[in-house]
């Protein structure tokens, strides 16, 4: 590919973006009309006209391209959602005993009190959140070609599920501070969208590779 | 009942902007030409779902072109109308005709 003069360059993040919810199949049309298009508007307004009108190109196309890829296959979408779903309970339920199984076996709690008490409050959040990033690779693996798809599917859901239980609580309990939880939770939802951006990108450097060289 | 369809808003506009820009259709110029028909800002993304929709149908036909240093080295993909997008373009625009017809939308409502 023939490299841009830096400042024709559109913004990176937004391609990446693009670049992420784009069937592999549009890719080279929809990235080299929106280039093309920037280059254009670059040096007839600006870089900086350029550069919003690409982001909000993304935005919408991006917008615009989940749900058509959900329509084109929603039944495998759907599967991989529900499977995210059951992986995640069942994972999710090992984290706290297998923390606690490690702490145990180097006994932590006699030597290191600071180190036990660190994994057994927010160790225990970061091994939730791990496995969030697992999910969101394995539902990712099995959706090919649509990997953010059943992706962001998942992470709404979660992220949804969070909002209505942690909003249960408050209204049961009238304790607001309970509600400082949700950056953990939503923090879970983005690790789903993490782990399908880092499939889908191992994915598209695997498959343009070798057209390059 | 597949070829009895109707087009629908968005694939209306992109088949007749097909039509319009001829040999020249590809994502860039459809994009432009319905921004600067109908003024409103359209996605590329919405341009290219629209287009293989309508390619699945049998209503256009694409192939692509030489890469361009302009694109970084991508190519185009050209679409051109088939017969079939054409019957379908005048079957919905008759059905636009015939449900507009002596209503006299123009000068009631602007």
């Amino acid at each position: 590919m023939t490299p841009q003069p830096f400042a024709l360059q559109p913004p990176r993040l937004a391609v990446w973006l693009v670049d992420l919810f784009t069937l592999p199949d549009d890719a080279e049309q929809i990235m080299g009309d929106l280039l093309e298009e920037f280059s254009q508007l670059a040096s007839k307004s600006g870089v900086v006209f350029a550069q919003r009108w690409y982001w909000r190109q993304a935005v919408k196309t991006i917008a615009y391209l989940v749900p058509t890829a959900f329509n084109v296959a929603p039944w495998s979408t759907t599967a991989g959602v529900v499977g995210g779903f059951l992986t995640r309970r069942l994972l999710g339920r090992l984290v706290e005993p297998a923390i606690f199984a490690v702490l145990e076996r180097y006994h932590v709690y006699q030597y290191h009190f600071k180190i036990y008490m660190f994994f057994a409050s927010t160790g225990i959040d970061i091994g939730h959140l791990i496995t969030f990033l697992f999910v969101g690779c394995v539902v990712a693996l099995l959706a090919k070609r649509r990997e953010m798809v059943p992706a962001i599917g998942l992470g709404l859901i979660f992220a949804a599920m969070a909002v209505v239980g942690s909003l249960a609580v408050v209204a049961r309990t009238g304790d607001y501070t309970s509600l400082w939880r949700l950056t953990w939770y939503f923090a879970d939802s983005f690790a789903i969208l993490i782990g399908g951006a880092i499939v889908r990108t191992r994915r598209s450097a695997a498959t343009t590779l070798p057209s390059d060289a | 009942m597949a070829d009895r369809d109707y087009l629908g808003e968005f694939e209306h506009i992109i088949v007749l902007a097909l039509l319009r820009l001829e040999e020249r259709a590809y994502g860039v110029t459809v994009r432009q030409e319905i921004e600067l028909r109908t003024k409103r800002e359209v996605s590329i993304g919405a341009v290219y779902a629209t287009l293989d929709r309508l390619e699945k149908k049998g209503y256009v036909k694409s192939h692509r072109g030489d890469p361009t240093p302009e694109r970084g080295g991508r190519s185009k993909r050209f679409f051109r109308v088939t017969a079939k997008g054409v019957t379908a373009v005048n079957r919905t625009q008759r059905a636009l005709q015939s449900m507009t017809e002596g209503l006299g939308l123009i000068q009631r409502y602007t």
